[in-house]
Order: C-alpha cells, then sequence, then structure tokens
C-alpha cells in the first residue's frame, strides 16, 4: 500500500511536469489537473465538514462559548441551503456576499491599522536591535513618502528617497527573498517526485 | 424589491461593520459573534461554490448528461471524491491515501514548473536586464544610473540569499561557524531583508488603512441617508 500510493504520487507528477515539455503529454496533463481540481473540490466540502463536526462537538460537550458555535453552524447551515437551492450568483446570496463578507473582510483589515500600529511600537522596545530599525525606519519613510498632504508630496523623501528604495534597495531584497523561496519550492518538490519525501501517510 | 434589498444589505454592513470595530475598546461578545458568523456564512458559500464551480460541472454532469467515453474518463475521479469522503469516518481515513497521494504529485509537479518558470527564470533575467544598457538608453535612463542601480539591485540580491545560507565547517571545538566573507555577506543581506519587509509593511499598512477609512466613510454615509 505504501509502494502503490509512491507509485501514484510520481506518475502523476511526473506526467503532469511531462505535459509542460513534451506537447505530446499535454492532453494528459490537462485531464490529471481536471481530476486534481475535483478532488480539490471533494477536499474542501471535507475540510467544512470538519468544522462541522468540531463546532458539533463543542456544544454536545456544552464547552465554555457553545453559544458561538450555535451561530457558527446556523449561519452555515442556513448559507449553505440558499446557497445551493438558489445558487451563488442569485440576489439573495449577493446580499449574504456585499452585507456580510466583504464588510467584515474589510473591518478585520482596518482593525489591522492599529495592530500593525501597535506592533512596530512593541518591535522597537522589544527588540531594538539593527534589522528592527532599519525595518521601522523603511516603513516610516515609505508611509511618509506616499502620504498626500495638502501641499502636495514630501519634497526629497516622497520624490527622491521613496522610489529609490522601492524601487532599488527593496527590489534587489525581494528578489533575493523570492529566489530563495522558488528554490525551497523547487527542492520540496523534486523530493516528492523522487519520493524522498511522503506527505501523504506513505512513509 | 431592489430597494428594500440595498437597505438590508447596508444595514447588514453597518452592523457587521460596527461589531468588528468594537474590538477596538477589547475582546467582547459583539465582535464574536460577528467573526463566528462571519466563519460559518462563508464555510457554507465556499461550500456551495466548491459544489456548482467544481463538482457539479466537472464531475457530476460529465457523469449524468456525458458520452460513454466520459463517463469512463470520470469514474477515476468519482473514486477518489469518495475515498477523500472517507476521511470522514475515522476507520476509513486510510483510504484517503489514494486520492491524496494523487494530489500531492500534482502539486509537487505544478510547483516545481511555477518554481522555475513563475519565478526563477524571471527574476534572474529581470536581475539581468538591468545591465542592458541600451534598453536603459531607449527609457531616457542614463548608463550610470543603470549600472548603478543595477549593482545595488545583484548585491541585494545575492547578499539575501547569502543569509539563507546556513553551511558551516565545524570548529576543532565542535562548535559550527560560516566562513567569515559568508557572515559578512549575510550582515548586509540581513540589512536589504529589513529593507524589504519595511516596504511590505509599509504597503500592507497602507492597504489597510484604506479599508479603515473605507469602513469609517460607509458608516457615516449609512447614519446619513437617514438624517
Amino acid at each position: 500500500m505504501r509502494v502503490f500510493t509512491a507509485v501514484i504520487a510520481i506518475a502523476a507528477g511526473a506526467l503532469v511536469l511531462g505535459g509542460y515539455f513534451l506537447p505530446a503529454l499535454a492532453p494528459v496533463q490537462t485531464l490529471l489537473l481536471n481530476w486534481a481540481t475535483i478532488l480539490a473540490g471533494a477536499a474542501v466540502l471535507v475540510g467544512i465538514f470538519n468544522l462541522v463536526s468540531v463546532h458539533s462537538d463543542k456544544i454536545r460537550r456544552q464547552e465554555k462559548g457553545n453559544a458561538y458555535s450555535v451561530l457558527l453552524l446556523m449561519a452555515l447551515v442556513v448559507t449553505f441551503l440558499f446557497a445551493m437551492i438558489l445558487r451563488p450568483g442569485h440576489i439573495i446570496m449577493k446580499v449574504v456576499l456585499s452585507g456580510i463578507i466583504i464588510p467584515v473582510e474589510a473591518a478585520l483589515m482596518g482593525l489591522l491599522t492599529i495592530s500593525l500600529l501597535y506592533a512596530a511600537v512593541r518591535l522597537l522596545r522589544r527588540r531594538a536591535e539593527l534589522m528592527s530599525i532599519v525595518f521601522l525606519i523603511t516603513a516610516a519613510l515609505l508611509i511618509l513618502g506616499s502620504a498626500t498632504l495638502p501641499f502636495g508630496n514630501i519634497p526629497v523623501i516622497g520624490t527622491f528617497i521613496r522610489p529609490w528604495i522601492t524601487q532599488v534597495l527593496a527590489l534587489g531584497g525581494a528578489r533575493g527573498i523570492l529566489i530563495g523561496v522558488a528554490l525551497g519550492a523547487l527542492t520540496t518538490g523534486l523530493r516528492v517526485l523522487f519520493g524522498a519525501d511522503r506527505p501523504y501517510g506513505g512513509n | 424589491m431592489v430597494l428594500s434589498l440595498d437597505l438590508i444589505t447596508g444595514l447588514l454592513s453597518f452592523v457587521f461593520t460596527l461589531f468588528i470595530f468594537s474590538y477596538l475598546i477589547g475582546d467582547n461578545p459583539l465582535f464574536r459573534i460577528a467573526v463566528y458568523i462571519f466563519v460559518g456564512v462563508s464555510s457554507g458559500y465556499i461550500a456551495s461554490i466548491a459544489w456548482w464551480q467544481v463538482i457539479w460541472p466537472r464531475l457530476i454532469n460529465p457523469l449524468i448528461f456525458g458520452s460513454m467515453f466520459e463517463k469512463g474518463f470520470m469514474l477515476v475521479p468519482l473514486i477518489g471524491a469518495i475515498l477523500i469522503f472517507m476521511k470522514i469516518l475515522p476507520r476509513m481515513a486510510g483510504m484517503a491515501r489514494f486520492a491524496m497521494a494523487f494530489m500531492v504529485g500534482v502539486g509537487a509537479a505544478v510547483t516545481i514548473y511555477g518554481a522555475v518558470a513563475g519565478t526563477l527564470i524571471p527574476q534572474v533575467l529581470g536581475t539581468i536586464n538591468i545591465f542592458d544598457l541600451l534598453a536603459a538608453s531607449a527609457r531616457n535612463v542614463s548608463p550610470i544610473e543603470s549600472l548603478f542601480n543595477g549593482s545595488v539591485i545583484l548585491a541585494g540580491t545575492v547578499f539575501t540569499l547569502t543569509y539563507f545560507h546556513f553551511g558551516a565547517r565545524p570548529k576543532a571545538d565542535g562548535s559550527t561557524q560560516r566562513i567569515r566573507l559568508i557572515e559578512l555577506f549575510a550582515w548586509v543581506g540581513r540589512i536589504f531583508i529589513g529593507i524589504t519587509l519595511g516596504t511590505v509593511f509599509a504597503g500592507v499598512y497602507a492597504a489597510a488603512l484604506t479599508a479603515f477609512i473605507e469602513r469609517i466613510i460607509s458608516l457615516i454615509n449609512f447614519i446619513g441617508n437617514f438624517l
């Protein structure tokens, strides 16, 4: 069984990767990607079922804060039933989207304004080292440089320092980080394809 | 009808925004109610999207209305989906390994190609192309400025990558230390990483501030409609 799962992973990966380079394998690649999309959709449903089961257990055991779990399950079931019957594009579902989902996401994002400011102050208090100071000075310069004031941009910061930091200094660092991340992803992917890592439980 | 739906949308938006912003005075039941309802609504909505935009059109529809050829091909993902649903039953959860192995294999292949074609090659080419003086003069950038900026970007890229190099030789006393040149490069790399993360922080802060202002304006506008 362990060997069989590894064979499935390696064969599927090799065929999909081959499809990018060999035109003859492109139809097989499309088919396998379609299958993977379907399985990902099924995995989403299983994940949501897990959420339901966790909160149902909380209610059954009458744990602290189970009233919130009741609210969550009611919201989930009602939304799911409405969306299944009416379909996600229906005007009622648009009310749910524009009245609850988008405003809550935007408000949570707005709360970040305070949280990030608080985190920056704490960083300076707790770890006043070179990297923290460079980090905060850069952030302060960029925020000052991009602020639109009644008299326009702040002369040197807005017109010279901010563009130079974002387009030269930060670009160099970002490029290094991106290349590092890509090398890490490449290595991890190759380890899976060679069967060295088996995160699907085939060890 | 449309007007009343607009009113309901505005009212829901107003109430949920107020509940979320109540967190500014500390964690409280109103904030929790809003967050739990948000998680429930989002999960229900995502589940319906997964059904109507993935499982129904790609799996169920071809299985019912497709040709025999299509039905044959759809049997494999059908079995895979059933195996994944086995995860719900603790005793049968192990059966999902086959489907998970397939998804991990496909994911690894897509990741490898994405890393090479989407990041490594474009980033390396981008670093090389900065030194293209002909292209720089076409953009009205002086060769000296282009060379200087290109050198700083190249140095930033190399020093940042060096920071993540953890290879070290063991000393006689058993401790390990990187070569001094690598240590120096890594130290400069830390400065570049600090600048990059500071830039990302400033970008996220600006986006958060925009969202905050937009929500405040929406609250004011909603109240303004009734005054």
